[in-house]
């Protein structure tokens, strides 16, 4: 079965992918599809030059992947931030948030520049706010924002409107023309 | 471009196929074309560019000729106990079945689909005499037993294919305790996609090897994708479906769509649970705050009982579970996803009920609650495994795809989806674009690592040679720069191992396994224990991407050789 595959596909002008690194394959670590990159938004000095990712892998589960009872991923986050100066004053405190920021979950302080933390929705923002404290009882961040990234799954987005579906009325799926 | 012209473009280019519509000639009142597989309005939405398109396969329903009124009606598989020595006579038929108000033909043994349920003793040997009157040549497969090489049910590797009329005899040995099932190898993603295919629950001789519950059921998850004339067609010379695999639109147990179990107030109840779905992964919990307890994988039990609020499995695994029904009342089994909306972009909240558990008011027979409280630990032979985790890397395998003479439209489909896949498929997000993927244009891959060769020159790895007794560490990586990129439950036969870790995340509580879920985008570290010699498969659980190459072969050289 398998031969006749590969003499059909042997015939069929063949398109493929990249292959995989060798270096990714050496070092398994949370999955680079999933990783988020936190750009800075250079609002206070000393943050400018400042870089993060943020490590996304499955919250230790027997079953391998992890879910919430509403069948969201639960997923583990490791967030690394360097070139980042210390504050003069206050505290760099991690958030999580939805896309549309109706819900917003604290993760904590970024202390010596890594923190960890979970998530439990498919599509959210890393965000990290200077803070005049810790910020441990606010509902969200009320000081300025210096890193912010979006989960992976942020780049799904509506067809109509694009391709095949430039035609389609976006108005009528509920996004803005 | 304008839409129009795109599919008239897309009908011009693709004319053979889509004259393809063929009537079934014998009046047997099967609807035999292909059409469109059923979707929700906004994924109808996305196929729109596929109108006159049909896959480049002969389209196949069961019983071609035969009158359904004619078929005996299934029965729910029923509880077999065999001792050692025992035989069972499985004869796979056609049987005819109502799902939803639609009359349909499906495959069964001795009447019943799912076949009947055999329950045997650890370390017991039976004869199985499997006769073979569906419409095409199979083989069945023990699923997670570590049974004898030549009888594992694998075509051109274990043994010929069983024909249509043929007996075939296999002495079947389970030397684990646990959940396993058994199903077909050829074709399996008709004859497993309609019902043939059964429970095994071997047990362990010590009396006290689960806690005590009230009641014992063995759960088959299944779906079955219907539209209003009934089974929607399958491929005959290689399956369609072949990207993401069948996702059925009924979701069934036991090959019920209203599966209902009364139970009393108080019963702890033990639950066998197998995915023997294609390629649907469950997120199964129990509404109303009904406590699981997962005590049991595929080869056995855990290290350690934990508390769960759901079980998440995928096509081939088992899972055993303990639950208590504490309060009276009706209690839904639901099956809780977010499903990709792709037209929209978004996730979506999707819950299904599979079942419902009816509780009475009237009081358990014998209250098992002080066991059910308690967690219990189990030695399986863990430590040793656990203590050679840090060693190199035996082995590395890469999941990938590649594709061949896919219809253009997929293509272009398949260009504006690369920016992003979610870790696991819990639903067909592009039923019209998976309709028109087959085993005869993609090819499903499990390959040496090989970043210096062009992937249209890889094949299957090959030379995986071990001896009996062996510890293989084996690396499993879902490379998600394929074009499709999908979670693949992966099958290893004749042996055991454990998850080591994910991603780099250390597995804190340990069971043996012989089927593993390895999301997009994950490593995933095994050790297996070559213990059964022979000539092995390592395969996706997936028929249809099994069927599309999914595939590899090792040998375990028997002691001494
Ligand atoms: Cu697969």
């Amino acid at each position: 079965m398998i031969s006749i595959v590969l003499a059909a596909l042997a015939g069929a002008g063949l398109t493929g992918p990249e292959s995989p690194t060798e270096c990714r394959l050496a070092a398994p670590l949370a999955p680079e599809f999933y990783v988020i990159e936190l750009v800075s938004t250079r609002r206070i000095p000393g943050s400018g030059a400042s870089t993060g990712t943020v490590d996304v892998t499955f919250a230790p589960s027997p079953f391998g992947v992890s879910l919430t009872e509403n069948g969201d991923y639960l997923r583990d986050l490791e967030i690394n931030v360097s070139n980042l100066r210390a504050p003069d004053q206050g505290s760099f405190v991690v958030w999580v948030t939805t896309p549309q920021l109706d819900s917003i979950e604290r993760v904590g302080v970024l202390g010596d520049g890594t923190l960890r933390g979970q998530v439990r929705w498919n599509k959210f923002l890393v965000v990290i706010s200077l803070e005049q404290d810790d910020a441990s009882t606010a509902p969200r961040w009320a000081g300025p924002i210096i890193l912010r990234g979006m989960s992976k799954s942020g780049a799904m987005h509506t067809s109509a409107g694009h391709g095949p579906f430039e035609t389609e009325n976006c108005a009528s799926y509920g996004f803005r023309e | 471009m304008r839409l129009a012209a795109f599919v008239v473009g897309l009908a011009l280019c693709f004319t053979p196929a889509a004259a393809q519509q063929v009537s079934d000639p014998t009046g047997s009142g099967d609807s035999l074309v292909w059409r469109m597989p059923p979707s929700s309005p906004n994924m109808q939405m996305l196929m729109a560019p596929f109108m006159g398109i049909v896959p480049d396969v002969t389209p196949f329903l069961p019983g071609p000729g035969v009158d359904v009124l004619t078929l005996s009606e299934a029965t729910v598989g029923g509880l077999v106990r065999l001792a050692d020595g025992d035989t069972l006579r499985l004869e796979a038929t056609l049987l005819r079945r109502e799902i939803d108000g639609r009359m349909i033909k499906v495959y069964g043994f001795n009447g019943q689909s799912p076949g009947p349920t055999i329950r045997v003793p650890q370390h017991s040997t039976i004869i199985v005499q499997f006769t073979n009157r569906i419409d095409f040549p199979t083989t069945l497969r023990w699923h997670g037993v570590r049974l004898d090489n030549q009888f594992d049910g694998v075509p051109g590797q274990t043994q010929s294919p069983v024909r249509v009329g043929e007996t075939y005899t296999a002495e079947v040995y389970f030397p684990d305790a646990g959940a396993f099932w058994y199903h077909p190898h050829q074709r399996g993603h008709i004859a497993q996609e309609l019902g043939l295919y059964g429970a095994i629950i071997v047990d362990s001789p010590d009396l006290d090897y689960y806690s005590s519950a009230n009641l014992e059921e063995t759960l088959l998850l299944d779906d079955v994708l219907l539209d209003d004339l009934g089974i929607l067609p399958f491929g005959f010379e290689a399956p369609v479906q072949a990207l993401m695999g069948r996702f059925g639109n009924v979701l069934l147990i036991n090959g019920q769509p209203d599966y209902r179990r009364s139970v009393n107030k108080g019963d702890v109840v033990r639950l066998f649970l197998t995915d023997a779905s294609n390629t649907r992964p469950f997120n199964l919990r129990i509404e109303g705050g009904v406590r699981m307890k997962l005590v049991g994988g595929d080869l056995g039990k855990f290290e350690r009982e934990e508390w769960i609020s759901s079980v998440i499995i995928a096509p081939g695994q088992r899972y055993i579970v303990e639950v208590m029904f504490e309060e009276e009342g009706e209690f839904a089994l639901t099956n809780r996803i977010t499903a990709v909306d792709h037209f929209l972009g978004e996730f979506e909240y999707q819950v299904d009920t599979l079942g419902i558990f009816e509780v009475s008011s009237r009081p358990t027979d014998f209250d098992y609650s002080a066991q059910f409280e308690t967690l219990r630990t189990y030695d399986g032979g863990f430590d040793e495994v656990r203590a050679q985790a840090g060693r190199p890397v035996d082995e590395e395998l890469v999941l990938s795809l590649r594709i061949g003479a896919l219809p253009l439209p997929v293509i272009r489909m398949l260009e504006m989806d690369t920016l992003y896949y979610p870790p696991v498929e819990f639903n067909d997000a592009m039923p019209m674009m998976n309709w028109l993927s087959t085993g005869m244009n993609v090819l499903w891959l499990m390959h040496d690592p090989a970043p210096d060769v062009d992937p249209r020159d890889l094949g299957p790895a090959t030379g995986w040679r071990f001896r009996q007794g062996d510890l293989v560490k084996i690396r499993l990586f879902n490379d998600p720069d394929s074009w499709h990129p999908m979670s693949h439950p992966l099958h290893l036969h004749g042996q055991r191992f454990v998850v080591l870790e994910q991603d780099g995340v250390p597995s804190s509580n340990l069971v043996w396994r012989d089927t593993v879920l390895v999301p997009v985008g994950s490593t995933v570290d095994l050790m297996v224990e070559m213990s059964n010699p022979g000539s092995w498969m390592f395969n996706c659980q997936i028929p249809e991407h099994l069927g599309a190459g999914m595939s590899m072969s090792f040998v375990v050289q028997p002691t001494g050789a």
